[in-house]
């Protein structure tokens, strides 16, 4: 039985608390009583057999004919599917989406389909490497379609391979994957992590240029989605939906969503997600153990150790046909898996920003993804109304010590060193810098030929991050460099008593804090 | 240095956080969600494995059997009905002290103590790891559960890996050193794993260390214990029939053990045993009667040859 | 007689200053150094046209830390004649009425003893005006020297006292401070720096490096040509605000130069095997003010190919592949040169704010602490100073 998730108010029997710090983790013993720390569920149990359950849903999709009703001899079929960043951590192999996909093209060498393409929709992230690749499809996939160049990832910048379908009613440019638009069926395999996933946001962010893009990505929008974790209460989502309704009609789009259940650390880390009263003597050992373990050995190995974790998901479910239909049943086992009733809002909210996110898969956190990790995807894991009052205050723990990927993130560098010296307010960057990066010659090409992130994908990063600064009056850093916090327009402080003192000029000396215990991931339901 | 002092810090911190060597402890708005039937029982099947086996050896034979014969005197009978009798059995005792188990496991011949076990109230002895540990160390102790719950080791595994088992079927020592209400789990396992019952009836320990008294009165105590013949579950017999007739058997081993073998067995054939539980008499009666230790001399007619 | 430090030859020396001197300047001024504090005969003067000076105040420049510590190229040995006095940024008051200057005039050196100086016949550099290229110098009636404060027998600004002919002489305007004025002749290298780069309208130009040279640098070249963006390379966050103040578009640390040009004129960036990365494209300038072997290529791998690249600091050995591979024009600057009027345009500018401002940070020392002057001047950028100076007249 899986228990739900819950709040806990810190008292004098709560042994101190794992918060997650970058490539490591502390054991906080100093919350101030009656501190509220939100755990998420417990994961809900696994489909008993997979196989059987994607079976089950492509031969019963919703409102939908039955997947091998819609492939024939002759026709295009496009399947896409999401890229690494979801999900997070990676999977143990094998990854769920070649699973389907394996599936979907059993049935269209079945139905005598010649003509099949696959595409990982990254936008404007990395192309993945061929490994990379191989690890989401399966062996079985990669070597039939790779070395054709029929499995590629989806190239933003290639005038010749993108397809305008018009604009909306709202005057966006909707410019996707040529290929995807001109498919007689585009099957598209998503992995719905957390709840802003999925939906119109696959085909119409996924395998969009940068033109269609801007649209939503912009500090505006993302100050207005609220949060970006509710379709229904985000602007982005929004302007994803109208994209979507767009593409439908043009082309036939088959949705494949998946949900996983919270089983995200691996033996032996698996006491990272047990509630820490219930930690036996092994897992105490271990975790002391492991914190040693890391105070000496080198960052290098550190990341090694952190990054080849694979997670051993279970999935909860996987549901296929028309996109919204599918989402909303998509929504509600995420919603199961991750939701948990907060009552009210606090003055301080406080997050320990992991090792991970979705953009430095096999590569390192640095200080702008940090930020976005904290301020863009843990503060707005909420529904209803942030965890943090209007004018509150945030405090993040990460060391922001990572340093920048030269291979990935080329542009971040210039961005912290050159847009961030100037400005750290969303709105002022983008207008200012925005189109430059999104235009500059050297990061297309990157973005085209090597493994780089788009010049633009750091601002997005920031305006991720912008519904949080426009909303609390204060960000602390705890263990964090302080030159780096500082040059992100933040402040840095060694402990949290520290940082509550330095918030106090904003939240007072008594102030209400919550803790969000993630990961594993949760969503606040806040009342 | 600073690795050092790190570690012994977070040592500390986890070590006060979870409070080792203590109860553990549920922040109270968690204690809903905390499954209610969580087992506190230890393991206790390493201490049926070869190094435990050889410490209880040497804890037995080196620690416990000097420091038992240092306090109390022994005269043990009726050992010759386990040269007849194939092991595994269940022996089932009166209960009146902590001073009984050592009595028993110490009055056994060493290959059949070797592999003896003795069920223990969970709930006493296996509510803390240094009980737990110190207990089933020394005595062999496992846990067994008085209000019926699921145990991590049952006794069923325990008999069918061949250990035999010390029951004492009141589930807690007697308060007067009369012999209380016999519950039916004994005769339960007997029938049900087709184990001989070895009927054991010792007198003394209330006299020496009741219940309350935390060592054994001074002044060397006489203890007697006496082993009868093995009574088998019938076929077609109930666990309560059966249950009775075990009863009975300690009734008569204590009569015996008071009186001489013939005339108990007299008595218990014109089913005249006296009853185990003690005469209706007012509780200082019962107490002052208990409080006697029994004479090693009576009875009378004593044959070396069975005596040890 | 009077109070002087000099620099002598010292095999032992000079070669622990080059082992060591580089990376442990703090060493240096403590033993390594072949200079010594001493007691000489005042330099004579001997012939028309020249004087003697009181020093007030003679900066340390980085040539002479450069061949304090053994770095200077050995190049050099043969245009300097030890034991010389060293000092050549000067601010003096004549002694003596020098033609139509009177005594008690306070006046700064252009250093380089050229053919006027010399009394030799004009050689043909010095007949245009580029008196900095002369050919003479070391020949006619002084030993050889390149310039003042090199010299044998002129002695030089670390002493109380010089000599100096009177076509090195630029009286300094009355309101001028003896701090502003030391200023005078490294600003006038710059000036000549900027009018060797070449900088047409629009032009991105990058100063690699913020100490003295490249601080002024930055000023002559945004003053004196109609460069668009002038990107400088600082290390220190004294030097930063400095460099903004003084006509700086951008301020880039060290590490991040290649990046920041690359992103400001979006050129390709390409990384070779064990060596450091270079850009197709770049700045259409670059003036390197350091004349370290990092600065200088970094200057050489930040220009755009067929762009110009100016030494402005005593250059070390590097890898000239991008000068051939990209043509780009490498070309010195020394000194300042007569036909530049370069003392008249650097007074001017020294006269403005921001160099007033930043004269106001010169260190003084007396005589007697040269070992603090030295190490102070070493690390001038991070102690936020511009210029270390010595002041012979005073004695705490």
């Amino acid at each position: 039985m899986s228990r739900p998730g819950f709040v806990l108010e810190v008292d004098d029997r709560t042994p101190p608390l794992v918060v997650h710090e970058g490539l490591g983790f502390r054991l906080e013993d100093g919350f101030p009583l009656g501190t509220r720390v939100v755990y998420p569920p417990e994961s809900i149990p696994a489909v008993p057999d997979v196989e059987d359950a994607i079976r089950e849903a492509l031969l019963h999709p919703h409102d939908s004919e039955p997947l091998p009703a819609l492939l024939r001899p002759g026709m295009r079929l496009t399947i896409a599917f999401d890229d690494l960043s979801l999900p997070l951590p990676t999977m143990g192999a094998p990854d769920i989406r070649g699973r389907i996909i394996e599936q979907v093209l059993t049935m269209a060498a079945e139905a005598g389909v010649d003509d099949v393409q696959l595409i990982a929709a990254n936008a404007l992230h990395r192309r993945m490497t061929a490994a990379e690749l191989k690890h989401i499809v399966g062996e079985r996939v990669f070597r039939s379609f790779y070395p054709q160049g029929d499995l590629y990832n989806f190239d933003a910048e290639d005038r010749d391979g993108l397809a305008h379908l018009g604009t909306t009613d709202k005057g966006e440019d909707v410019e996707i994957s040529k290929r995807a638009a001109e498919s007689d069926l585009l099957v598209y395999v998503n992995v719905n992590l957390v709840a802003m996933d999925g939906g119109h946001k696959s085909v119409g962010i996924g395998l969009a240029s940068y033109r269609s893009l801007r649209h939503h990505h912009n500090a505006k929008t993302m100050v207005h989605s609220r949060s970006f974790m509710d379709h229904k209460h985000s602007e982005m989502h929004h302007s994803a939906w109208r994209i979507g309704r767009l593409i439908k009609e043009h082309v036939r789009v088959f949705q494949i969503e998946t949900t996983l259940n919270n089983d995200v650390f691996p033996r032996p880390f698996d006491f990272l997600q047990k509630r820490e009263w219930e930690w036996s003597v092994k897992d105490q050992a271990t975790m002391l153990g492991v914190r040693r373990g890391l105070a000496v050995a080198p960052q290098k190995m550190r990341h090694k150790m952190f990054h080849d974790l694979r997670s051993v998901y279970g999935l909860t479910g996987v549901n296929a046909g028309e996109v919204e239909a599918v989402h909303e049943r998509t929504l509600q086992k995420v919603h199961q898996q991750h939701l948990v009733e907060v009552q009210g809002q606090s003055d301080v909210l406080v997050m320990g920003v992991p090792y991970l996110g979705p953009y430095n898969v096999n590569s390192s956190m640095n200080p702008i993804l940090a930020t976005c990790m904290g301020l863009g995807y843990y503060f707005n894991s909420y529904r209803g109304q942030p965890v943090v009052r209007k004018g509150g205050a945030v405090i993040l723990y990460h060391p922001l010590d990572e340093g920048f990927n030269q291979l990935h993130h080329p542009s971040y560098v210039d961005f912290y060193e050159e847009v961030l010296a100037e400005s750290t307010d969303p709105a002022v960057v983008g207008e200012k810098y925005e189109q430059q990066f999104a235009q500059d010659p050297w990061y297309i090409h990157l973005y085209r030929t090597s493994h780089a992130y788009h010049g633009v994908h750091p601002f997005y990063m920031w305006y991720w991050a912008a519904h949080a600064m426009d909303h609390v009056d204060e960000v602390i850093w705890v263990g964090a460099d302080r030159r780096v916090a500082s040059r992100l327009g933040f402040r840095a402080a060694s402990t949290l008593a520290d940082a509550l003192e330095m918030a106090s000029g904003t939240v007072g000396t008594s102030p209400s804090i919550t803790y969000l215990h993630n990961p594993p991931h949760l969503l606040a339901d806040v009342r | 240095m600073s690795f050092l002092k790190e570690t012994a810090d977070d040592v500390r911190l986890v070590a006060r956080g979870w409070r080792w060597g203590r109860r553990p402890q549920v922040p109270r708005s968690a204690e809903e969600w905390v499954p209610a039937a969580r087992s506190t029982v230890f393991h206790t099947d390493w201490s049926r494995r070869r190094p435990a086996m050889a410490a209880r050896e040497i804890a037995q034979k080196a620690g416990l059997e000097p420091l038992f014969r240092s306090q109390v005197r022994t005269r043990v009978e009726g050992l010759d009905v386990l040269e007849r009798t194939e092991g595994p059995v269940i022996f089932v005792a009166n209960h009146a002290s902590h001073l009984d188990t050592p009595l028993i496991l110490l009055s056994l011949p060493d290959e059949w103590r070797r592999r003896t076990a003795v069920a223990a109230a969970a709930d006493y002895f296996f509510d803390t790891w240094w009980r737990a540990v110190g207990s089933s160390l020394l005595f062999n102790t496992f846990p067994i559960d008085r209000r019926g719950g699921s145990m991590a080791a049952t006794p069923g595994e325990v008999l069918a890996d061949g250990w035999s088992l010390v029951i004492y079927p009141e589930g807690t020592r007697s308060t007067d050193g009369w012999v209380g209400r016999f519950r039916m789990g004994a005769a339960f396992l007997a029938k049900e794993y087709g184990v001989p019952v070895v009927p054991v009836a010792h007198r003394g320990t209330f006299a020496a260390m009741p219940r309350g008294q935390g060592w054994p009165s001074p002044g060397r105590r006489q203890l007697t214990i006496r082993f009868g013949e093995p009574v088998v579950a019938g076929a077609e017999e109930s666990v309560r029939d059966f249950s009775a007739r075990v009863k009975d058997a300690v009734a008569a081993l204590l009569d015996e053990d008071s009186s001489t073998w013939w005339e108990a067995r007299r008595r218990a054939a014109s089913g005249a045993t006296p009853d185990p539980t003690g005469p209706k008499v007012a509780q200082w009666r019962r107490v002052w009667a208990q409080t006697q230790s029994p004479s090693a001399e009576a009875p009378a007619r004593r044959l070396r040859a069975w005596s040890r | 007689m009077m109070l002087a430090l000099e620099m002598f030859r010292s095999v032992s020396r000079t070669m622990a200053g080059k082992a060591i001197g580089g990376r442990m300047p703090g060493v240096l001024s403590g033993f390594a150094a072949p200079l010594r504090l001493v007691t000489v005969e005042e330099p004579r003067v001997a012939r028309p046209g020249w004087a003697r000076l009181r020093t007030r105040l003679s900066g340390i420049c980085g040539s002479d830390l450069g061949a304090l510590s053994g770095r200077t190229s050995l190049y050099f040995s043969a245009v300097v004649s030890l034991p010389f006095v060293p000092g050549h940024e000067v601010v003096a008051e004549l002694l003596d009425d020098c033609e139509d200057l009177p005594a008690g005039t306070r006046v700064v050196i252009d250093p380089v003893l050229a053919c006027a100086a010399r009394g030799v016949e004009p050689c043909e550099a010095c007949a245009q005006g580029a008196t900095n290229r002369c050919a003479r110098i070391t020949v006619g009636h002084l030993s050889p020297g390149l310039q003042t404060g090199f010299c044998h027998d002129t002695g030089g600004g670390w002493g109380e006292q010089l000599v100096a002919h009177r076509s090195q002489l630029h009286p300094v305007p009355d309101g001028f401070s003896d701090e502003q004025a030391i200023l005078i002749e490294p600003v006038a290298c710059a000036v000549h720096t900027a009018l060797r780069a070449g900088v047409r309208a629009g032009d991105r130009v990058l100063v690699s490096g913020a100490g003295s040279v490249g601080l002024f640098a930055t000023l002559a070249l945004r003053e004196l040509t109609e460069a668009g963006e002038i990107i400088v390379v600082a290390k220190h966050p004294h030097q930063r605000e400095l460099a903004r103040e003084l006509g700086a578009t951008e301020v880039v640390a060290p590490g991040e130069v290649l990046r920041r040009v690359r992103r400001s004129t979006g050129a390709f960036q390409l990384e070779p095997e064990f060596s450091s990365p270079y850009l197709l494209g770049g700045v259409d300038v670059a003036v390197d003010a350091v004349g370290s072997r990092p600065s200088l290529e970094s200057a050489l791998q930040a220009t755009r190919a067929g762009g110009r690249v100016v030494l402005s600091g005593m250059p070390a050995g590097a890898d000239l592949s991008a000068a051939w591979f990209r043509e780009l024009e490498v070309v010195g600057t020394y000194a300042s040169a007569r036909a530049d009027d370069a003392f008249a345009r650097a007074t001017e500018l020294v006269a403005g704010d921001a160099v007033q401002q930043l004269a106001k940070s010169v260190a003084n020392y007396p005589l007697h602490r040269w070992r603090e002057a030295l190490d102070h001047a070493h690390s001038a950028g991070r102690l936020g100073t511009v210029k270390v100076a010595f002041d012979p007249r005073s004695s705490s």
